[in-house]
């Protein structure tokens, strides 16, 4: 990465420090993104451009106040940072606000930049949407519109310096594909998406392999009916398992925690899930698509148990929420609170038809929508579609329910794992099992 | 950079941009130009906890050739840089090189603003006295509040759209919004009220619309939540209230109808304009210029003045909501709902308000009509699937209703339905149509815009309610 990020992070820190603030810390993202769109036999989108932009924290006498901005013109940002360590006066004084002490960040290579995401040639991307797009309507008949495929791929640079002496600096990748076919189910339309997410083009499944998983999951959904209102087992599929553990992973931030916004607060030490919750959050997973050498304040990212076969261990903090609750940031620090690194549940054994063939009676989600999550209480529900399961086997779609539960009750019900999780993004898990929720249909 | 005036790009740029966008053939280009300035503060724990300021500044430039479209940004305004996003722009065209001469003219822009105390001019001691008055009241309403926690934003955007066409305008657009969220305990047990209100206003807007008001809604909700029962599973009568359950247009039927949709086939209401598609007591409008609501625009990110449009009347489908692109191949006329997140993003036709009129029914006319059902008086948001038309809501505000009247709150209620199909269960609707209290925001494609919602009570004669509790 060329000096100038951290020249111009460099100057920032100084500049709040002249206007005033007591401690500064300046990050400097530049993103260089592609991304491209077909639908049909055409392309329909085609974007490239590079963004940067400059985020700034500033502490007088631990008062903070933060600034975003994508003008980096010397007169346009020697305004801003002064207006915002002029905004950080009307803020209260807490005694707990500062930057972390700097802490040698390891050398160890994390393979988050692959060099292929900028060899990889434009049309070679584009043949890959248009491969998607024939791939979906190859795949069967009833497939005959799209909301379109896509390739989208980033190199990001970022450059972090702060006044108490830290200086870092990265480079990573990504690539991600996407899918979204529409089948004809006699007069309704049935849509589906499905994606996947890498570091590199070189770790990417096949663009025809991701068409077809898309297909097929439009293509099964045909003929879905309301299932009736019951109490089942919950099967959920990987993609949504990973949306559940979202909603938990906001529960384990120190950010809710402080502010007692989490059903986990003040339980460390509690059996909390079934023995199967195992629960980690790694900063240095290679490869992994929540990867950093250190966190957004400078701080060493490293591996954390959050859920030891139940137990709740520990919450994730970055060092402000850390220094409030007594414990050490666990470099969670993100976009000025706290976010996951990879937050993952330890997966079991056997594929989702495996997870499936040791359901006796049960719902298999495949999809999930909705965001209604109340972290103070832990009541979860969603709109929810997928399968109906009968002696280890998928028996028919069913859509238009709902699930309802409380994710307290979810873990300490959670009573089967499959093997089957893919490190595709900062929060990912394996297919699981719980052992009941309201299913409301009918 | 001032506080109040934007910088601008000279028209011989922008010209020179849109020629050199068009170099490889492409058929029309465009150019969008930003200048944001927000703030933001947080109150927790009874203290003004951190506060922030942002700006968004660059140029987007777009190259359209038929249903293609190309695009690139650049937050750096030096003319390499600018020219650099505007090749990128054109290489959806395929063409070879072509001169085009592009001269703009600028078109005045009818205001629709209220002239106030915009967010630009206001120093941060007035926002903090406003987040300081929603604690107090917060807390002083009931002696379970717990915590409050609120969140003040505030921004002036100033944007400048040009394309080759001819036409250059010009908008400035003011937005305020407070949010409070309460925690309200009791006996160990910890329930959560939410509420917010802002406008395209400045902060005279809070002079009206007090953060005592504000701060007590929420209050009050985590208040009435600490007696809330489960809610019941399966399905029942729903009647939802004025106000902010106009959610329910919004993902029932609204985004069904954003032109992209239905040019490309993949909406259930493709193809279906003068068809009967909901009850005949059902009329749908959005309104992108009800002065001071939160989803309105002077014009759209494509330059088109905001419109009143008829989406449904008595139950007939009337029209799409039109961006540029779409509004071209279909053969029609933009409706103004081109909107975008920021310069970083290509337009999408849009919500701006969406409301249902007044019907003739009392209120407690509605609920009487119910014998055991469901009363969602807000939601908390929603999503629908637009092919499907499947949606659901998640109630931030229910009650359940026994022999016509509202009895006990209920806690965690997902509603779920399917948009067409509950439309056609509309039975009754009250006098009492309402633009929501709220700071909507609406999500479609990875981009966030503000939305207005509006509606009267409504009784939807069946639907399912998604809660935990079975029988």
């Amino acid at each position: 990465m060329s000096a100038e990020p951290l020249e111009l992070a460099h100057r920032a820190v100084a500049l709040a420090t002249g206007a005033g603030a007591k401690e500064a810390e300046a990050t400097l993202i530049v993103s260089d993104t592609f991304s491209a769109e077909a639908r049909g036999e055409q392309i329909t989108k085609l974007q490239q451009s590079v963004g940067r932009s400059l985020t700034l924290r500033a502490f007088v006498d631990g008062r903070k106040a933060t600034l975003a901005t994508t003008d980096l013109s010397p007169e346009g940002t020697a305004a801003l940072v002064e207006r915002c360590v002029e905004a950080a006066r009307s803020v209260e004084r807490d005694p707990l606000g500062g930057l972390p002490e700097p802490e040698p960040v390891a050398a160890a290579d994390l393979h988050i930049f692959e060099p292929d995401v900028r060899a990889r040639s434009e049309d070679e991307k584009l043949a890959d949407a248009l491969a998607m797009e024939r791939e979906m309507r190859a795949y069967d008949a009833r497939i005959d519109n799209s909301n379109g495929s896509r390739v989208a791929d980033a190199v990001t640079s970022v450059a972090l310096v702060n006044s108490l002496g830290f200086e870092g600096s990265y480079t990573c990748s990504s690539v991600s594909l996407s899918a979204s076919p529409v089948a004809r189910d006699g007069a309704e339309k049935r849509t589906a998406h499905y994606g996947a997410s890498r570091r590199g083009y070189g770790a990417m499944p096949a663009a025809s392999e991701i068409a077809r998983i898309a297909a097929r999951r439009a293509v099964e959904m045909c003929g879905a009916r309301k299932p009736r209102t019951a109490i089942l087992p919950v099967i959920f599929e990987r993609d949504v398992a990973a949306v559940l553990l979202g909603d938990l992973f906001a529960a384990c931030s120190g950010a809710n925690v402080a502010i007692e916004n989490s059903f986990l607060a003040g339980r460390v030490g509690e059996r909390i899930g079934s023995g199967l919750v195992t629960i980690v959050d790694d900063g240095l997973l290679p490869a992994g698509m929540g990867s950093s050498p250190f966190d957004a304040e400078g701080v060493p990212t490293r591996k954390t148990v959050v859920f030891e076969r139940g137990v709740l261990r520990s919450f994730l903090f970055d060092s402000y929420h850390a220094r409030k609750l007594g414990a050490k940031s666990t470099g969670n620090a993100s976009g000025g609170t706290v976010g996951p690194n990879n937050f993952y549940l330890q997966p079991g054994s056997g594929s989702l038809e495996d997870l499936i063939a040791r359901t006796p009676r049960g719902i298999l989600v495949y999809d999930i929508i909705g965001f209604a999550t109340e972290h103070v209480t832990g009541t979860w529900s969603r709109g929810a579609s997928g399968f109906m399961v009968e002696d280890g086997r998928i028996v028919y779609p069913v859509d238009g329910f709902t699930i309802a539960g409380n994710l307290r009750d979810m873990l300490a019900t959670l009573d089967d794992v499959a093997g089957d999780i893919v490190y595709e993004s900062p929060i990912v898990s394996p297919s699981f099992r719980v052992a009941e929720m309201t299913v409301s249909g009918t | 950079m001032s506080d109040t005036q934007p910088e601008t790009l000279p028209r011989s740029l922008i010209e020179h941009l849109l020629a050199v966008a068009l170099e490889r053939g492409g058929e029309h280009a465009e150019l969008f130009f930003e200048q944001r300035l927000s703030h933001a503060l947080r109150l927790q724990e009874g203290r003004i906890h951190e506060a922030g300021v942002s700006v968004t500044r660059g140029v987007g430039i777009r190259v359209r050739v038929g249903d293609q479209q190309g695009y690139g940004y650049s937050d750096d305004l030096s003319q390499g840089s600018l020219e650099r996003a505007a090749r990128v722009a054109g290489k959806i065209a395929r063409g070879g090189h072509i001169l085009h001469a592009v001269s703009v003219n600028e078109r005045p822009v009818e205001n629709m603003y209220i002239e106030g105390e915009w967010s630009d001019r206001v120093a941060m001691g007035r926002r903090v006295d406003l987040l300081l008055r929603a604690d107090a009241a917060a807390r002083r309403s009931d002696a379970r509040v717990r915590a409050v926690n609120g969140n003040l934003a505030d921004e002036v955007q100033d944007v400048l759209i040009a394309n080759s066409d001819g036409l250059l305008v010009r908008d400035r657009r003011p937005l305020v919004a407070l949010s409070v969220q309460v925690v309200a305990e009791r006996n160990g047990e910890r329930t959560q009220g939410y509420f917010g209100d802002g406008g395209r206003r400045g902060f005279e807007f809070y002079d009206r619309v007090t953060p005592e008001w504000i701060a007590g809604e929420a209050a009050r909700i985590a208040v009435v939540n600490l007696e809330a029962v489960e809610a019941p599973a399966g399905e029942l009568p729903v009647v939802v209230g004025p106000g902010g359950g106009g959610v329910l247009l919004h993902e029932a039927v609204g985004h069904g109808l954003e032109s992209d949709f239905n040019r490309q086939g993949v909406s259930l209401y493709s193809g279906r304009i003068g068809e009967r598609v909901a009850s005949e007591l059902v009329t749908i409008y959005d309104d992108g210029n009800l002065p001071g609501e939160r989803g309105s625009i002077a014009v759209d990110d494509e330059g088109t003045p905001g419109q009143h449009k008829i989406l449904v009347e008595h139950g007939m489908l009337r029209g799409y909501m039109q961006d540029n692109i779409n509004a071209e191949l279909m053969h029609t006329h933009s409706t103004g709902s081109g909107r975008r997140q920021s310069f970083r993003y290509l337009p999408q036709p849009r919500m701006t308000n969406t409301y249902m009129p007044a019907g003739d029914l009392q209120p407690d006319e509605v609920i009487k009509r119910v014998k055991r059902g469901f009363y969602a008086k807000s939601f908390s948001g929603g999503q629908v699937e637009i092919s499907k038309g499947d949606f659901v809501f998640m109630v931030g505000e229910g009650y359940l209703i026994e022999d016509g009247r509202l009895t006990a709150p209920v806690k965690g209620a997902t509603l779920i339905g399917n948009g067409p199909e509950i439309m056609t269960r509309v039975s009754a609707v009250g006098s009492d149509m309402k633009l929501a209290n709220g700071s909507y925001t609406c999500g479609k494609g990875g981009q966030l815009v503000p939305v207005g919602v509006g509606l009267p009570t409504l009784l939807i004669s069946s639907m399912t309610v998604g809660g935990s509790r079975v029988g």
